[in-house]
């Protein structure tokens, strides 16, 4: 479609919306997607699952037999060995891999798991780790090879990766419990299940983004297509490859409190959920902490290990100076397994040392919530009347005398409605179309409300949006999902969902991008936000959703909240990691040309770090459509809300068509910034 | 560390003494919930099946997969089901047969919307539901005003709330609780804001030894309220009383006769859970220690009940 015709479109559109929202109030089906049409997704879903778990209910019921006995193995052995020996071991690994810093770290991290008293429910919940992550790492590595090498793979599992990390495990968690058995294994196979994609994900890009010289230096050597593979495309991708097992890892701590959800071991996620259930607020920090820091403590030891290898050639070292480390690890072992014997609290730490501040730190909570609660209020009031109700309900239904101070009258809406128009029509005649069309779709979002716009509408913008980002497929794609949502009878709760997820990802990625471009430029941000990054994408967000709830109350401003806080870590970490990632030549040529640090970050680095800039809105959606499911935990009323209806009721479709509704969202946003991704790219002469 | 150690006895199994032939030689598996008042629950029933000569297993159990889990035989029963807060899984779980109801367990729930004390000087009619129709406002927020903000069960439980509060025409907003946790948090943020709060909510539960809460008063005297649907202003009886179950898989008693007996035949009250969930919650002491005290002292209470078990076996 050319450039006037799709304007055209648009403006009908618009013009169309407005015809209807006239007649709003006699057109009842232009509001609500008529239930006559739905079609009765659930009950097929659940026929088909029955079926499916009388065929091969024998099958996966073996194989969590099998997957039982190394989960109890590990258990076992992290149960056994002596705290102080589990904690020397890491120091020793932490000192080969990187130096004296990682070890003092790794002491306080793990030492911590000792003195308030969790280090039985820390290896619990470690040994899920320790299973789950090697067998998501080797999926994952090799998923994502195969989508490398051929695009019609890639065809379906860029999708079904989409799909596994946005429809939350409540959604398929009966069939799975149903085929499974009920048992560790059950959360073993969940975290795997969401610990993949991250991993698949990576793969793909760093073997696509290995530069051609260097393949082309490979075939010149003659380099056979296994050894080209693993000598020179693999090594090549490892930064990219490492930030994938970087964030497997982290996917899998995060699903630790999911695998407690589902039960069988007592892990330190189960009491994390018992202490949140009874709204400790500092019992569940303090618990939550630990997930934390065992994620970092891993994830500092296998990043670093897998950078700090020893550089080949020079002199073949001897026996004991190749392997100085195991035979340290093996003193070691024997020392402190020796002075057990002597000191037993080397082997259970007495509860009399534990140190537990719970007390202190819910009261230190509660003065806050006290005395500032009126700081509180206002900070709550202000998001609600002024961002959040406008988008979902609109101007029209949010302004009155107790929320704006005034009455919203017909001088003022039609004032509104006379300013809007000018706004549009001095835009148009600049010839700037897309501005004015955005100005006018946020004008009457704004007067109207996400909730309160008519179906079709919202569905015309989108598909149109798709077909100018992405063509026809695109478009196609994007009406096939939303018509699916509609037939499925979920429409009011996908329109809550976006509001809510919309409104979040465009705040996260704003402000995770602004922080991503400090800590690419300065080492001290850098070294600041990255714990605070770890701390948010590994605590459980139920832990943060207990003080967001006494702080904001039930509602969606604290669904908002911890959304916020979960989805602007990717937003953070691509934009560092791909900012950091351009080249110096580059930076070097630009600052010769006398670039201005402005200039140098919006002209040079931003646009070069593109890709991986897009990737972060694309993680943060992700992430957002991730949350949603938590998020009902607060009382909101939307796709997640669904997905515990359709658990609690044992009615596995209604659930699976609330998850499946949230992957198709995601799935959407995702096509769509990835469309205009390569557009910009085009546009800037990368492609 | 209080709630640890009952935590780490989850995965505890204790030997069988031999003297008595168990049927199955299998442990028997009961699931752990999140809370207190269950744990209590499942530690007795296990300690007399220990005392019939049974291998129990403790296994922590969410509230939803614990059905799917007793309905396949993955765990063996549960002495504790709500069954206000508890969807549409578990009557399904009953009527096909694979969970059977082997009684109530004897607690005394009582549900419906309780308020702190406070709120009588802003509502002066409290506790009758009555006053609230004047006092919507006091008990407003920004997002609901100017009715009045309720705090209902979580989406999932139910709509019971809504349902009451449309029937009887009340100028209150529902605002879904979202989880127990989320209540609670509610709660506690209110009691230390001195906020209004009007919430449904139920007893037996810990929070009452927490803080200070009295019940809305409707027109039924003593609370009674068989039929929930068909109430209107002057006609309002409130809510109709949970039940606590005694559930088991259908295999359970043929696996294990005597231990079904135990479990047919014993019964805790309010005051029995009350009394040793101040000792778990308030007093910080260990659920196994505070258990076996109980025990000890009640030999004559439980001992027909043993006796009852080791005669079926």
């Amino acid at each position: 479609m050319s450039g006037s015709r799709i304007h055209w479109a648009w403006f009908a559109i618009i013009g169309l919306t407005l015809v209807a929202l006239g007649f709003r109030d006699r057109l009842d089906w232009l509001m609500t997607f008529p239930t006559a049409w739905e079609i009765p997704f659930t009950d097929w879903l659940n026929t088909v699952m029955a079926a499916i778990i009388a065929t091969f209910g024998p099958f996966f019921r073996g194989f969590s037999a099998l997957m039982d006995h190394p989960m109890s193995w590990v258990r076992t052995v992290l149960q056994t060995v002596p705290w102080a020996l589990t904690i020397g071991l890491l120091m020793l690994a932490s000192y080969a891999v990187s130096g004296v810093r990682l070890v003092i770290f790794t002491f306080f991290a793990m030492f911590y798991m000792v003195l308030i008293g969790y280090w039985s429910e820390s290896m619990n919940s470690l040994a899920l780790v320790l299973i789950s992550v090697p067998m998501a790492v080797m999926i994952g590595f090799a998923v994502g090879t195969a989508a490398f090498y051929s695009d019609r793979a890639d065809r379906i599992i860029s999708p079904t990766m989409d799909v596994l990390q946005t429809i939350p495990v409540f959604a398929y968690l009966l069939p799975i419990l149903l085929l499974f058995g009920f048992g560790p294994v059950v959360g073993l196979i969940a975290s795997v299940l969401y610990a993949v994609p991250p991993m698949v994900r990576n793969t793909t890009l760093g073997l696509r983004r290995v530069n051609e010289e260097v393949i082309e230096a490979g075939m010149m050597a003659g380099a056979t297509a296994t050894q080209m593979f693993w000598r020179v495309r693999v090594p090549n991708a490892l930064r990219q490859i490492l930030l994938g097992i970087n964030q497997t890892m982290m996917a899998a701590f995060s699903m630790i409190i999911i695998a407690s959800i589902i039960g069988g071991t007592s892990d330190i996620g189960w009491e994390v959920l018992t202490q949140i259930r009874k709204a400790n607020v500092a019992e569940a920090i303090l618990a939550g902490i630990v997930i934390a820091l065992m994620a970092m403590v891993m994830d500092r030891l296998t990043a670093q290990a897998a950078t700090a290898r020893a550089p080949d050639g020079g002199d073949e070292p001897g026996f004991a100076e190749r392997n100085r480390y195991w035979i340290a690890a093996g003193i070691l072992t024997i020392v402190i397994l020796a002075l057990a014997q002597f000191f037993p609290f080397l082997k259970s730490y007495p509860e009399a040392w534990e140190f537990y501040p719970a007390q202190a730190m819910n009261d230190a909570f509660n003065y806050v919530l006290v005395e500032y609660a009126a700081a509180i209020k206002t900070i709550k009031t202000f998001a609600l009347f002024y961002i959040m109700l406008p988008v979902k309900s609109g101007l029209e239904q949010t302004i009155s005398p107790f929320s704006w101070g005034f009455e919203f009258t017909t001088p003022m809406k039609i004032g509104f409605a006379v300013v809007m128009t000018g706004i549009v029509a001095y835009a148009a005649l600049r010839g700037r179309m897309n501005l004015a069309i955005g100005i006018a779709l946020a004008a009457i979002l704004l007067y109207f409300g996400i909730t309160r716009l008519p179906w079709l509408s919202v569905a015309a913008v989108m598909v149109l949006l798709a077909l100018q980002a992405g063509g026809t497929r695109l478009a196609i794609g994007t009406g096939l999902g939303l018509v699916f949502l509609m037939v499925a009878g979920v429409w009011p709760e996908t329109m809550v969902s976006f509001y809510l997820c919309g409104i979040a990802v465009l705040l996260s990625f704003a402000i995770g991008t602004t922080l991503g471009v400090l800590a690419s430029e300065n080492d001290t941000v850098s070294a600041f936000l990255r714990p605070i990054n770890d701390t948010l994408q590994t605590m459980p967000l139920f832990v943060i959703l207990i003080p967001f709830v006494m702080f904001f109350k039930l509602g969606d401003f604290t669904a908002l909240l911890a959304i916020m806080a979960y989805s602007i870590v990717p937003a953070i970490r691509y934009a560092e990691h791909g900012l950091r990632g351009v080249s110096p030549q580059v930076i070097e040529a630009a600052r010769a040309c006398g670039c201005t640090r402005m200039q140098m970050l919006w002209q040079v680095r931003l646009p070069l770090a593109l890709p991986q800039l897009m990737l972060g809105l694309n993680q943060t959606i992700m992430f957002g459509v991730a949350m949603l499911v938590i998020t009902a935990l607060v009382g909101t009323s939307d796709l997640g809300q669904e997905i515990y209806i359709g658990l609690n009721n044992g009615d596995f479709g209604v659930g699976m068509v609330a998850g499946i509704g949230m992957a198709i969202l995601a799935m959407i946003a995702d096509r769509m910034t990835k469309a205009y991704s390569r557009k910009g790219q085009a546009a800037l002469g990368q492609a | 560390m209080k709630a640890k150690s009952l935590i780490s006895a989850a995965v505890l199994a204790i030997a069988g003494s031999g003297m008595a032939q168990a049927e199955s030689s299998d442990p028997i598996r009961i699931p752990i919930n999140e809370w207190t008042g269950q744990h209590i629950s499942a530690h007795i029933t296990g300690t007399l099946f220990k005392k019939a000569g049974y291998d129990v297993e403790y296994v922590t159990a969410g509230a939803v997969p614990q059905f799917a889990a007793i309905a396949q035989g993955d765990l063996d029963l549960q002495p504790e089901v709500w069954t206000n807060n508890v969807g549409d899984i578990y009557p399904k779980a009953v009527e096909s047969g694979d969970i059977v109801v082997l009684g109530q367990l004897g607690l005394q729930p009582q549900e419906g919307w309780i308020f702190p004390p406070y709120m009588k000087e802003k509502c002066p009619g409290l506790p009758s539901y009555d006053a609230l129709y004047e006092c919507a406002e006091a008990f407003a927020a920004a997002d609901t005003f100017p009715k009045g903000r309720l705090i209902t069960y979580p989406a999932d439980w139910g709509t019971r709330s809504k349902d009451v509060v449309g029937m009887i025409e009340l100028p209150f907003e529902p605002v879904a609780g979202g989880s127990e946790g989320a209540m609670i948090a509610e709660a506690k943020s209110a009691v230390a804001t001195g906020d209004p709060i009007l919430m449904m909510f139920w007893q037996p539960h810990w929070l009452f030894a927490d803080m200070e809460m009295e019940w809305v008063a409707w027109d039924a005297a003593g609370g009674e309220c068989v039929e929930e649907s068909g109430q209107e202003r002057g006609k309002a009886c409130g809510f109709q009383q949970a039940s606590i179950d005694k559930i088991a898989n259908k295999d359970f008693a043929a696996d294990y006769p005597g231990a079904s007996a135990i479990f047919e035949a014993m019964s805790l009250d309010n005051s029995v859970q009350n009394a040793l969930m101040l000792e778990i919650d308030q007093k910080g002491r260990a659920l196994e220690e505070v258990v076996a005290e109980w025990i000890d002292a009640n030999e004559a209470t439980w001992k027909p009940w043993v006796d009852a078990g080791l005669a079926a076996k």
